[in-house]
């Protein structure tokens, strides 16, 4: 018998790695992806057996509605605040216990111990620390003689409560990744800008920063997927209120149109949206990557 | 394809997977589920009933179902389906999309109806008779909650009403006789008299709009002959409406009345000389004050006290000899003797008219007088309004109404005017068709 060719060999090697991982994605992204957008066309009860083809009418009322306009600005803020708070203070973290100092392992630890939490555990513990009778904050701020916000009853405030609560919870996989970043960064780099006395910031803005952009990039997109899919912090929370859109994001309002509402379809529409919106996003931050590449 | 240009479409790629599986995450698909026994017929010998243990009903619920399978020889796998009635309903849609489904379901006031109207859940009547269930036994203003178009969808199990509940030391330093208000202009002659006396504390704090404000505010409404609709016509624009909410925003705004995403705890921690909140709160609530807590019914003039909690529903698309099962447990767990039992360890209303007078009652009652206000206030509830239970998203959509003119302090007649409108045209829209 013959054997086959070594570049034919080495096909059928790649194809059996690759087939069984290509097939999961298969089934259980890309299908229910292509059935989710076939659905964001149906007019769907999600209770019932049958679906009804109605056009673009979705997509129409979703972007002709002020609560998706309200929903979509929520998302935004949400999102913004939640990728520049906890990339911002992950680099602070990092460059902090990065340096020689005493009980940083268990710092460290505890820096990073939120993000393991179940986010409805971490939304629960914080509906107490955002209590407007008995929470931490409240307590905190009583010392000083400021009043607490109206945290669940003012939707600005309750927008700032619930994107501090996921920042924090957050927080541990950027200053991982950021910490991971600056220990392997290039020595020698940091020891030229100290025999030429570069101050603190410069040594930081002209050695480190550029030497922390992929991570940097990197982070930007995982955290911003991530802040997207945001559900369990706001459903614990808030439930989406108050007055209604008050934290209501888009991925909350798929919950909300499809499990509330009943309407399944348009529910679809708006994950349809979103699905979109996030591509688009992700398109751009790559291409401004390889650009930075490039230079 | 060289390496720098396959670099980006395989970063795209990885991150549309993540999008992708996040954007259907709310949708599944529309294959509607098999029967669960597709094993097929023969003597039933297992059965799945999915709760949420209202009332943290779970140790009872368990003691019921170990009797049932004692005396019935059927094995119940208890799954605990979620933590509100919101979240069974959802794990239930899931079901119905392909998953596995239960053969009793816990459906609460605002859930079965949708599964009423899209066949999700099967019409109970012929099977009483199969299984020789009596029906007429059940509280007739409970049984009738789940009547829709001459046939009956689920049977009451966890029924609940508003109760008043009131602060006995602060109603005594407020020199209140020991009673609620028996309106509520009374009561807006009191709140001062509270405030004034307990440091300025909330008189009376309710759950906000996302914690079920527009079911404790419909008894308000009916006390000023206004309503949220009228079958299907909306009547969220009468002067009779307008007046409750009117009445609602001046109490909120003269801080007689505050509104609450924690009300319970502010409540118990004597932060609120009084509360709105269901039955169903009324063993922990007692359990976890360390004040003598008074009830009363909810203020008149006119009796304005609607129905709550849940039932239980039996799944369309299950065999017929599962579902006599189902019936039987359904039966057998809302049983005159099992009712009580169930009462007694939750707070919820007995179900079973002759509940009243079974032996078990009587002690119970003298031992727990605020129970017997429920048990009494019960004979002067309603069915609610459609607007709320039977339009989909009604009650979250009336809740955050009221939060608007309470919390947003937004003029009522817009917010009330606003709320006719998206009421109306989620029913032409999603109703009208169907009936």
């Amino acid at each position: 018998m013959r054997r086959p060719a070594p570049r034919r060999r080495g096909t059928l090697l790649a194809v059996a790695f690759l087939l069984p991982n290509l097939v999961l994605l298969g089934v259980f992204t890309y299908r229910p992806l292509l059935d989710n957008i076939r659905l964001s066309f149906t007019d769907w009860n999600i209770s019932s057996p049958t679906a009804t083809y109605i056009g673009f009418a979705n997509y129409v009322e979703w972007f002709t509605s002020s609560a998706s306009h309200a929903v979509l600005w929520n998302t935004a803020v949400f999102t913004a605040a939640a990728v520049i708070g906890s990339m911002a203070l992950g680099l602070a973290l990092a460059l902090l216990l990065d340096r020689p100092l005493f009980g940083r392992n268990a710092v460290r630890s505890l820096v990073f111990a939120p993000f393991v939490v179940a986010g409805a555990a971490v939304g629960v513990a914080f509906q107490f620390v955002f209590d407007p009778t008995f929470g931490l904050v409240q307590d905190l701020l009583a010392r000083v003689g400021v009043a607490a916000p109206a945290f669940y009853q003012d939707p600005e405030w309750a927008l700032f409560m619930v994107t501090a609560t996921y920042v924090w919870k957050n927080l541990g996989y950027t200053f991982v990744i950021y910490l991971a970043a600056l220990q392997g960064r290039r020595a020698e780099l940091d020891e030229a800008a100290e025999i030429d006395a570069a101050s603190a910031w410069t040594k930081f803005r002209r050695v480190t920063w550029p030497q922390l952009r992929p991570a940097t990039f990197f982070l930007l997109i995982t955290v911003l997927l991530n802040s997207f899919q945001v559900f369990d912090i706001i459903d614990t929370m808030t439930r989406g209120g108050p007055l209604g859109n008050g934290t209501t994001t888009m991925v909350y309002q798929v919950y909300q149109e499809t499990f509330v509402n009943q309407r399944a379809g348009f529910g679809a529409t708006v994950a349809t949206v979103m699905f979109l919106i996030l591509l688009v996003v992700t398109l751009l931050q790559v291409r401004v990557m390889e650009r930075g590449q490039e230079r | 394809m060289t390496a720098s240009g396959r670099r980006p479409l395989l970063r795209l790629t990885g991150a549309a997977a993540t999008i992708a599986a996040l954007a259907l995450s709310g949708c599944a698909g529309t294959g509607s589920s098999e029967d669960s026994d597709a094993g097929g017929s023969g003597p039933v010998e297992t059965l799945t009933f999915w709760s949420n243990h209202p009332g943290e009903s779970k140790p009872v619920e368990t003691e019921l179902l170990e009797a049932f399978e004692a005396e019935s020889g059927i094995e119940v796998n208890l799954v605990t389906a979620g933590k509100n009635y919101e979240e069974v309903a959802q794990k239930f849609n899931a079901a119905l999309s392909g998953g596995e489904l239960p053969d009793v379901v816990v459906a609460s006031d605002v859930t079965w109806f949708n599964f009423a109207l899209n066949d999700a859940i099967t019409p109970m009547d012929d099977l009483w008779s199969a299984t020789d269930v009596d029906s007429e036994g059940y509280v007739d203003s409970l049984r009738e909650d789940y009547e829709f178009e001459g046939e009956h969808f689920a049977l009451p199990y966890a029924r609940s009403t508003p109760l008043f509940y009131y602060n006995k030391a602060m109603w005594a330093a407020a020199g209140l006789p020991d009673r609620g208000p028996e309106t509520w202009e009374e009561w807006a002659e009191w709140a001062p008299k509270l405030a004034a006396t307990n440091g300025g504390v909330a008189p009376m704090v309710l759950p906000d709009g996302s914690n079920y404000l527009d079911w404790y505010f419909q008894g308000m409404v009916w006390t000023f002959g206004g309503s949220y609709s009228d079958e299907w016509d909306m009547t969220f624009t009468s002067d009779e409406t307008i007046e409750a909410g009117t009445f609602l925003q001046d109490q909120y705004r003269q801080q007689h009345i505050a509104v609450s995403n924690d009300a319970n705890n502010q409540f118990g921690a004597g932060q609120a000389a009084a509360l709105l909140q269901s039955t169903g709160s009324l063993k922990g609530l007692t359990g976890a004050a360390d004040f003598e807590i008074g009830t009363a019914f909810l203020p008149g003039p006119t009796p304005g006290c609607p129905t709550g909690g849940a039932g239980l529903a039996i799944p369309e698309r299950i065999s017929d000899e599962r579902k006599e099962a189902a019936m039987e447990l359904i039966s057998f767990l809302t049983n005159t003797e099992n009712t009580v039992k169930f009462s007694q360890a939750t707070g919820y209303m007995p179900v079973q008219k002759d509940a009243v007078d079974h032996p078990d009652m009587k002690p119970f009652l003298e031992q727990n007088p605020n129970f017997r206000t429920a048990l009494e206030q019960l004979e002067v509830t309603s069915s609610q309004d459609y607007a709320r239970v039977l339009l989909p998203g009604g009650g979250a959509r009336i809740g955050a109404g009221l939060d608007r003119i309470t919390i947003g302090g937004e003029d009522v007649k817009t917010v009330f005017g606003q709320l006719d409108e998206e009421s109306t045209q989620v029913y032409e829209r999603d109703i009208e068709p169907k009936l």
